[in-house]
């Protein structure tokens, strides 16, 4: 891959916008809460326009890896900070930015230990910007670790239901991932023999077929249970549940993806052959995952395990346009993985709003929602039909674009999934009846609709879906330009 | 001979006699005495850092000054000022003995710190005997109902057991190729390849540090230790001597590489039985100090998963982990006894609180737990994943895996501290006063476990450098 040196680290500075913020913080008096949340919201707004700086201003036309960035970190061990942008990860800095700045917008209200809350929740944001930025195998594995943890605290101190269990849970999980993935980088790294973590001169290493095997598997797996590949999505919609709003918003939103963006960037990236052989099983568990997804939704009554579902399902399809290894599945895939986190950061951040002021999240005790507080059930409505794949959301391309994939790799399982996705569509619809068209429930009449500031991450949220939905091509452009050149290298 | 070469151990010695003679005091003077040797202590590690390039060989060859040592020095020298600071309230140990408390402090440091230079088995044996006799006595010193006195003489006993041991392979190293040095041993081992005698010699004379490093089977003491002797007795066992036991086992495994195959093979077993042990019986544990323990075991573990390298990138790895795992296990230790202000042993439930009582020791504790669970971004994580690498490297695959797994099991019993300090309250508990000082060892510790976790490259770069010094 060509590499263009950036002129001023942009990147750099993304990265270290939210851990400045996060040091400013640490000095900050516990009472001084709006200062807290501003500092916060700046730091977060950085990196969010430099991530908008970095997906507009990428060259498709030069192609490669630009804006890089490349300093020795410790040579003994071949260790290199090593950043940069290009198609497949760009969308996703850009999904980053959106989610944490609608996060901290989101997260206003918060009054309980608010400096601890914004602390860490810019400690994982630094994490996940990492991840997505590094092609440096041992930062991305440190800065994965990063974003993983925090979450323990998050979920511990200011979550809800069952939030003990959900913490340790999620967290045990996901640490058990990484103890898959740490042999799985490390085989691959010391039988290279070139002493280096650079991920695009291992690239070149040629590894023998037995060895790209056993690390695609453990890589799959360990960065699989992340992306809630079935059968160890269990932890997610506990986890999601328990979350606090904005925790959920980037859990769902984000985290996630760093899964799904590991299998591609380094599993796949890798270990071509391991991926040739383990295709199949791949798609095997992402189908499973889309369908049971879709049926274990069905039977839920709490909104929030209700999305935590769909999560797994619509993160099945990701894995599915994955597994296809063709130029169509893996636009889709990481397409997919955009949409689905814009839509799951703006499910959580509304059901959040309704359950600050209602404390219940049960389909049938919210009734007819929509007729106390229209605009707030506007924003899950729309966030639903996005999820059931409406034309003119982002989604809707993003699936297309799997499906179509799909059903030329594996008929039946594409078929399935598209039955799946029907299903799915109903049982989007049924939520929707139950909680915002029935009857209202008049214990919640008092209640007043969202204020304009506080529907503005909503309406940020909801204003990227459409952009996407309608302009599909500035996306599926930017990341066809990384996609072909990546499955030419494979 | 240059004074410059012997200078921390004349040092060390001149302030051992300085504390003698506090110690003859009629009345003690608790206030100047600690203030004396805080001064002393840090003038040491002065010492220690100006010493730290100077090479030679003293005592007929006996004894070898290098980067590698001089580190190890170093380590110690900063290991001793650090539970110092942290012994500004030594609540468990009659004011009259604090002078003693300050004197076999340091005696024990003159032992450890002529261990890691000694390259001679008799010299090794009297300086880690010297070490070692100092610490039975510190460890009875708590006052306390009968605990201490068990405590001790576990210690003494077990001790005892692995020196003998230790002894009894030395003269198996030393009837099989009539020498003590070991830079004439290490030429004479490949003639021995084919007999046991020299790997049962060489497995059975590293007993002494296993001990000292509770690797298994030489493990049993440290809960028991842990939690009898004082906190700040407890908190240098578990740092300095730790440091000073890694470094004498990167010295002598350094034997086994003409063994190659069958003595890591035995290494790799007892690695991977002390990391499963410490860390499954550790998730049962209640009070903070046997939890310390129980993970020193299972640290133990990992530091052999460097040595059986016998690889150069191994012993970076190894040495780098020492360093940091002083650090940080020093960082947990210094929380525990601010908290454990009047010198009681910690139940983990006592923490309750902490993040309100004192942001500040939350925050330290959250570090060095994530530090000793190997959460980036600290120097856990580098060293554990350099540790790895090295092990990997060398093909030892499934070390790695059964390390990596290990590292979840961990994590587990490391959250349940984190839960007990930012989850539960008791309302009950006063905030907690930290004076000046210990705020600023709190940042600089902070700073270093978090600032070299990210940029380790100095220091792997002068672990590097020290270990050309043995391989």
């Amino acid at each position: 891959m060509v590499e263009h040196a950036a002129d001023f680290p942009y990147l750099t500075c993304m990265l270290l916008a939210p851990p400045t913020g996060l040091v400013i913080l640490l000095f900050l008096k516990q009472e001084w809460k709006f200062l807290i949340k501003a500092v916060s919201l700046v730091a977060a707004g950085t990196s969010l326009g430099l991530a908008i700086f970095t997906f507009v201003s990428y060259d498709k036309a030069l192609g490669g890896l630009q804006f890089v960035e490349k300093y020795e970190m410790v040579k003994t061990f071949g260790i290199t900070y090593f950043v940069g942008v290009e198609g497949l990860n760009a969308p996703l800095l850009l999904l980053t930015g959106i989610v944490i700045f609608t996060g901290v917008l989101t997260m206003w209200e918060l009054e309980e230990r608010t400096k601890e809350y914004f602390i860490w929740m810019l400690a994982l944001v630094t994490g996940v910007f990492g991840v997505f930025m590094s092609y440096d195998m041992f930062m991305f594995f440190l800065f994965y670790e990063i974003a993983v943890v925090p979450m323990y605290i998050l979920i511990l101190v200011w979550g809800s239901t069952r939030k003990e269990y959900a913490a340790m849970k999620l967290t045990l999980y996901l640490m058990a991932g990484s103890g898959l993935i740490i042999p799985g980088i490390l085989l691959l790294y010391s039988s290279s023999g070139l002493a280096t973590f650079n991920m695009l001169a291992l690239h070149g290493a040629h590894f023998s077929p037995w060895i790209q095997k056993v690390a695609f598997v453990m890589l799959f797996f360990g960065f699989g249970v992340l992306a809630a590949v079935w059968p160890f999505h269990t932890w997610s919609p506990v986890g999601h549940v328990a979350a606090p709003t904005a925790v959920s918003m980037l859990h769902a939103g984000v985290l996630m993806k760093l899964g799904s963006f590991a299998i591609l960037r380094v599993a796949m990236y890798l270990c071509p052959a391991g991926f040739q052989y383990w295709m199949t099983l791949m798609a095997l568990l992402a189908t499973i995952g889309i369908v049971y997804g879709v049926f274990v939704g069905l039977a839920q009554t709490d909104l929030k395990y209700v999305i935590g579902y769909s999560s797994v399902s619509h993160m099945g399809i990701v894995c599915l346009g994955l597994s296809t290894g063709t130029v169509d599945g893996l636009n889709g895939s990481v397409f997919q993985m955009f949409a689905h986190g814009i839509m799951t950061a703006l499910f959580f951040s509304s059901v959040g709003y309704i359950y600050d002021r209602t404390h219940t999240r049960d389909i049938h005790e919210l009734g007819g929602f929509s007729r106390i507080m229209p605009v707030a059930s506007a924003f899950f409505i729309t966030a639903a039909l996005c999820g059931a794949g409406v034309p003119g959301m982002a989604s809707f391309w993003a699936e297309l674009l799997v499906f179509i994939a799909t059903v030329k790799v594996y008929p039946i399982a594409g078929l399935l999934a598209i039955a799946a996705l029907v299903v799915g569509a109903l049982f989007a619809l049924r939520v929707v009846q139950n909680s915002f068209y029935n009857e209202p429930n008049p214990k919640f009449t008092h209640f007043e609709d969202v204020s304009p500031f506080l529907g503005l991450p909503r309406m940020i949220l909801i204003g990227t879906l459409i952009l996407f939905g309608f302009f599909p091509q500035i996306m599926i452009g930017l990341i066809k330009s990384a996609v072909v050149p990546f499955l030419q290298g494979m | 001979m240059n004074v410059m070469t012997f200078g921390p151990e004349l040092y060390y010695l001149a302030v051992a006699l300085v504390f003698f003679a506090l110690s003859l005091r009629r009345e003690a003077k608790v206030v100047t005495d600690y203030q004396v040797a805080l001064v002393l202590t840090a003038l040491g590690v002065v010492v220690t850092a100006a010493c730290l390039f100077q090479q030679g060989e003293l005592f007929f060859k006996a004894y070898r000054v290098d980067l590698f040592s001089q580190i190890f020095k170093f380590a110690l020298a900063l290991g001793l000022f650090l539970v110092l600071t942290i012994s500004h309230n030594l609540a468990h140990i009659e004011a009259r003995l604090h002078a003693e408390f300050y004197l076999f402090l340091t005696t024990t440091t003159i032992g450890m710190m002529m261990l890691v230079s000694s390259v001679e088995l008799l010299t090794i044996y009297v300086a880690l005997e010297l070490s070692s006799y100092s610490l039975y006595i510190l460890v009875p010193m708590r006052r306390g109902d009968g605990i201490d006195v068990e405590a001790g003489i576990k210690y003494l006993f077990i001790g005892a057991v692995s020196s003998g041991f230790m002894l009894f392979g030395l003269s198996y190293i030393f009837g099989a190729t009539h020498t003590t040095y070991l830079s004439e041993i290490l030429p004479r081992l490949p003639l021995l390849v084919a007999s046991p005698i020299g790997v049962l010699g060489l497995l059975l004379s590293l007993a002494g540090f296993f001990f000292k490093l509770s690797v298994f089977p030489f493990h049993f003491w440290a809960p028991d230790v842990y939690q009898g002797a004082a906190n700040q007795v407890t908190a240098f066992i578990a740092t300095a001597s730790k440091a000073a036991a890694v470094a004498l086992l990167l010295r002598l495994a350094a034997l086994g590489t003409s063994y190659g195959y069958g003595f890591a093979q035995a290494l790799m077993i007892l690695s991977i039985i002390s990391m499963t042990l410490g860390n499954l019986v550790a998730i049962v544990q209640k009070d903070f100090k046997r939890l310390l323990a129980y993970s020193s075991i299972a640290h133990a573990g990992y530091f052999l998963i460097g040595i059986l390298t016998l690889q150069e990138t191994g012993y970076i790895a190894a040495v780098y982990y020492a360093l940091a795992y002083l650090v940080m296990n020093f960082t947990v230790f210094m929380v525990l006894s601010e908290v454990a202000a009047d010198g009681r042993d910690l139940k983990i439930a006592e923490l309750a609180g902490l993040h309100r009582r004192s942001p500040l020791l939350s925050m330290s504790l959250i570090v060095g737990i994530f530090a000793l669970a190997g959460v980036p971004p600290s120097i856990g994580f580098t060293g554990k994943l350099l540790l790895f690498t090295s092990a990997m490297n060398q093909g030892y695959f499934w070390l790695v895996l059964i390390g990596a797994v290990n590292g979840t099991i961990s994590l587990y019993y490391y959250l349940k501290v984190v839960y007990a300090a930012y989850f539960i309250d008791n309302p009950a508990l006063p905030p907690l006063q930290l004076s000046g000082p210990i705020r600023l060892l709190n940042y600089a510790l902070i700073v270093v476990v978090l600032g070299f976790g990210v940029f380790p490259d100095r220091i792997v770069e002068l672990a590097k450098a020290a270990v050309k010094a043995v391989l």
